[in-house]
């Protein structure tokens, strides 16, 4: 059976407003899904529920996660319905970090948008793999890493800090840590946004590249632009709930209304690039 | 502003009336003679209706002496104020604006005032020109206008780029305005009035420490919150208002500033 | 399509890349000569209190007129202003800064000050580390919420230190006075304060050092204002959907506003040191001050004051140095 990671039933309330509505998110191994959606449709809230990130504020009210790697089923959000149930969300969240610690950085690695503004500035590259590397328990040497993220010369890039990398080998950088931990599921949160399109074009191979060694990318985006010819799937979230879910050859098909308008108006912005 | 930081403005406002008012009144006025009024029968007296905060160790009445020992500090501390305003906004806003060279000699000259401990700077001016706390007042003043340059020369430098000020100069407003209006009154007065909350703050805290110590600041018999901590310390007495009364003035008026001065912060973005 | 990009790609963003960690002595050198000029002018601008003075200088001390002679040559008072600067400066550079004329007469300047500032230093360091540690401790506990502690921590910092220091020995000599009499327990070794010499007296003086005259507070604050904003970091943030330990992060990143605000509160301490010497009766370069402001003897309370001014500026030297050894985006010299 494929390693895949399923989401299932997503509830965020900020107080007692909805940020996200029974949200489902399936990722398999290879495969890349590209979520998308306007800024602020819970996208990203979403996706940070996967590693138990909105915590209890914004708090997660319900969801059932399984990740399944290999021999392993990881059930991280089991005690939060009962939790939520008997009025005591704290019981859970305390506990929250155990459960979700095998998930974060390990089994699920993350790429943020900013990616120079993602390690630590007072530390070169090469001690955030080591620290990495440790972490993952592999021997791995870093400039080993930094070669698989793409680099072609690592050795120049190991004793750099974060200020002097520019925003294309600091995204690479991110990837080289998720690598270095051994990631199966990896979270790309607008990794291409403010880079020039050279640059994007790379970041965007290297993460089919990852996909093609059995990798699975879940690519956050508000373009849609990128996803026909990058991933598999599509997803688009709209005021926190799916409003529709397919392949992304069949993306520019699709009738719901609200895919129509996001189409529609990329298609204005682009010249019909779609 | 809170209702707490309400309270701690009208508390300074009080002082400082009674302040400005004891000092303006000629001495025959009031009602109450500093050099005669001992009496050491009546020492160590609790409160009564003839002295409302008791006596002292010498049989001088504890509340008049309180009330009369703010014209010690109100006035030199609005001086102060007056100055480190006038010169740290004027030293800050002309760097800030015109930049180059001259924000950088101003820079230098601030730092280098600021290298020199406040409280060591005022003692070596009241020891070399004489004891006087107008003179304590204008030192002070003086030593802290750099810290008020500072902030409005960052608040003004970071400002010069701002869209609006590009706007404002397309638009054809003229250096002063801008400068006076815009940038100063508009974005700068609130840290302003914080740091001359912060300063008065500071003169109380110098003038009184001064005084305590004895030999500068004010010397008996005129009265200051300071020297009568000094007066009473050691004496047992029936009326602890004599050592509580002032500790608390003290303690109280410093607290109020930089209560107030905390309400005047702007509210941090995000 | 993959090649041509990764080379644009691996080339990074700032031309001093090659640099690494280790390009650190421009930036030290500029520390020192900043250090230099800062102090320079102080110097200058403790000197021009003296000159600058209304009046002749020699007849501020006591017994002037009889020394005239002797004042006139050793301040150089027939020369102009700019060569008695250059004089002096000169020989403090040599370890010459006089000789007391009424605190100790005859005996030199520097022989008397210098194992004085040893003592005083023994009260600041400490009371620095301790304000320091508080101010963390606090800061880590209350950022970011409203708190009970945070408001006790401000109402007793507020109190001057002189302020602080007569409380506390009121209230324990109080305490002595009261526990003798009921025959709780003998006579304490600090009775009475501040009169005896006593290691509750130190204790005492490093604790109100650290703490009056608002020092605890605005430590606290400054502490809690750099704990929220790296709580917000990105990068504090990627660390834990990365699942590495957050606390290496958080304090190593701290150290370099640490030692900002730490050089930054170093005159405030100093300006109380004198104060709290005083008050304390205690021995060192700030009681020597007021003496010697006291006694008219210009030179000696010159002296102190010019170390005073040193003090500040090497605080702020070493600060500096931690900072950009530690923080690598401080080494680059700003265009």
């Amino acid at each position: 059976m494929a390693d895949r990671l399923s989401l299932h039933g997503l509830r965020i309330l900020a107080g007692t407003t909805p940020l996200v509505h029974d949200v489902d998110l399936q990722l398999e191994a290879g495969e890349i899904l590209a979520l998308v959606g306007a800024s602020g449709s819970g996208k990203t809230l979403s996706a940070r529920a996967l590693l138990g990130l909105p915590g209890p504020r914004p708090g997660v009210v319900a969801a059932e996660l399984e990740i399944r790697v290999g021999d392993r089923v990881l059930r991280p959000y089991q005690g939060l319905a009962e939790a939520v149930a008997a009025g005591k969300p704290g019981r859970f969240w305390r506990k929250a970090h155990q459960a979700f610690r095998p998930v974060r950085g390990h089994l699920v690695g993350t790429m943020a948008q900013d990616a120079r503004g993602a390690l630590d500035p007072l530390w070169t590259v090469e001690r955030q793999l080591r620290e990495a590397l440790d972490l993952g328990g592999s021997s791995d040497e870093p400039a080993a890493v930094l070669i698989r993220a793409g680099f072609r010369h690592p050795q120049r890039v190991l004793c750099l800090f974060p200020h002097q990398l520019s925003g294309g080998m600091a995204q690479r950088a991110c990837i080289a840590l998720a690598l270095a931990r051994g990631s199966r599921f990896l979270i790309a949160d607008e990794p291409t946004t403010g880079l020039d399109p050279t640059v994007q074009e790379a970041i965007l191979a290297e993460l089919q590249r990852l996909a093609s060694e059995g990798i699975g990318v879940m690519l956050i985006t508000h373009d849609l632009r990128i996803v026909p010819r990058v991933a598999d799937r599509v997803q688009i979230i709209d005021a926190g709930r799916t409003v529709e879910s397919l392949p992304a050859q069949l993306l520019s098909s699709s009738a719901a209304p609200k895919v129509r308008e996001l189409i529609n108006a990329t298609a204005r912005v682009a010249g019909g690039v779609l | 502003m809170k209702l707490t930081a309400w309270l701690g403005l009208i508390l300074l406002m009080i002082v400082g009336l009674i302040g400005v008012v004891t000092g303006l009144l000629p001495d025959g006025w009031l009602p109450y003679d500093i050099v005669a009024d001992v009496s050491p029968s009546d020492a160590g007296a609790a409160p009564s209706a003839a002295h409302w905060l008791g006596t002292d160790h010498l049989g001088r009445d504890v509340a008049w002496r309180l009330v009369l020992a703010t014209r010690a500090f109100v006035g030199p501390g609005l001086l102060a104020c007056l100055l480190a305003s006038v010169i740290g906004v004027g030293a800050g806003a002309v760097s800030g604006f015109l930049g180059g060279p001259i924000a950088a000699l101003v820079r230098y000259l601030s730092t280098v005032t600021a290298s020199i401990p406040r409280f060591v700077l005022v003692l070596l001016a009241i020891a070399i020109n004489g004891n006087s706390t107008w003179l304590i007042g204008a030192v002070a003043g003086v030593a802290y206008s750099p810290a008020v340059a500072e902030a409005v020369f960052s608040r003004i430098d970071s400002l010069q780029r701002a869209d609006f000020v590009l706007a404002a100069r397309a638009h054809g407003l003229g250096p002063f305005r801008i400068l006076g209006y815009h940038l100063l009154w508009v974005n700068c007065r609130r840290m302003v009035g914080r740091h001359a909350l912060n300063l008065f703050g500071y003169l109380l805290l110098l003038e009184t420490t001064l005084s305590y110590i004895g030999g500068f600041g004010v010397m008996e018999p005129q009265p200051s919150w300071g020297n009568m901590l000094a007066f009473e310390f050691g004496y047992r007495t029936d009326n602890i208002w004599g050592v509580w009364a002032p500790a608390l003035a003290i303690w109280v008026t410093i607290f109020c500033c930089g209560l107030v001065s905390d309400a005047l912060a702007e509210r941090r973005r995000g | 399509m993959a090649d041509p990009q990764l080379r644009h790609d691996d080339t990074p963003s700032s031309d001093l890349a090659r640099a690494g960690s280790w390009k650190l002595v421009f930036p030290v050198l500029r520390l020192v000569a900043v250090f230099m000029l800062t102090l320079a002018g102080a110097v200058l601008a403790i000197q021009l209190l003296l000159w600058a003075s209304p009046g002749d200088p020699v007849d501020l001390v006591p017994n002037g007129e009889e020394i005239r002679a002797q004042l006139e040559a050793e301040w150089g008072l027939d020369r102009s202003l700019p060569e008695r600067y250059v004089q002096f400066l000169g020989r403090a550079l040599r370890g010459d800064l006089g000789s007391s004329l009424t605190y100790r007469p005859g005996a030199t300047v520097t022989e008397l000050i210098l194992p004085a500032a040893g003592r005083s230093l023994r009260l600041l360091i400490p009371a620095l580390l301790l304000s320091m540690g508080l101010g963390l401790g606090l800061g880590l506990l209350t950022a970011g919420r409203s708190s009970v502690v945070r408001r006790l921590a401000q109402v007793v910092s507020v109190a001057p230190v002189f302020l602080l220091a007569f409380v506390a020995v009121h209230l324990l000599n109080e305490l002595a006075f009261y526990g003798m009499e009921a025959g709780w327990f003998g006579r304490p070794g600090w009775f009475a304060l501040p009169d005896t010499d006593s290691a509750m007296k130190s204790s005492l003086a490093i604790l109100v050092l650290a703490v009056g005259s608002g020092a605890l507070a605005e430590v606290h604050a400054a502490v809690e204002d750099e704990v929220v904003r790296l709580r917000n970091a990105t990068f504090v943030d990627a660390a834990v959907a990365r699942g590495a330990p957050v606390w290496k992060h958080v304090l190593w990143n701290l150290l370099p506003p640490l030692a900002t605000i730490a050089y930054g509160r170093a005159a405030f301490f100093v300006g109380g040191l004198v104060i709290v010497e005083k008050v304390l009766h205690l021995n060192g370069a700030g009681s020597m001050l007021w003496q010697a402001c006291r006694l008219r003897d210009y030179p000696v309370a010159l002296g102190i004051t010019v170390l005073a001014a040193a003090a500040v500026c090497g605080a702020r030297l070493l600060g500096d140095l931690v900072r950009i050894s530690v923080d690598p985006r401080l080494r680059e010299v700003a265009q």
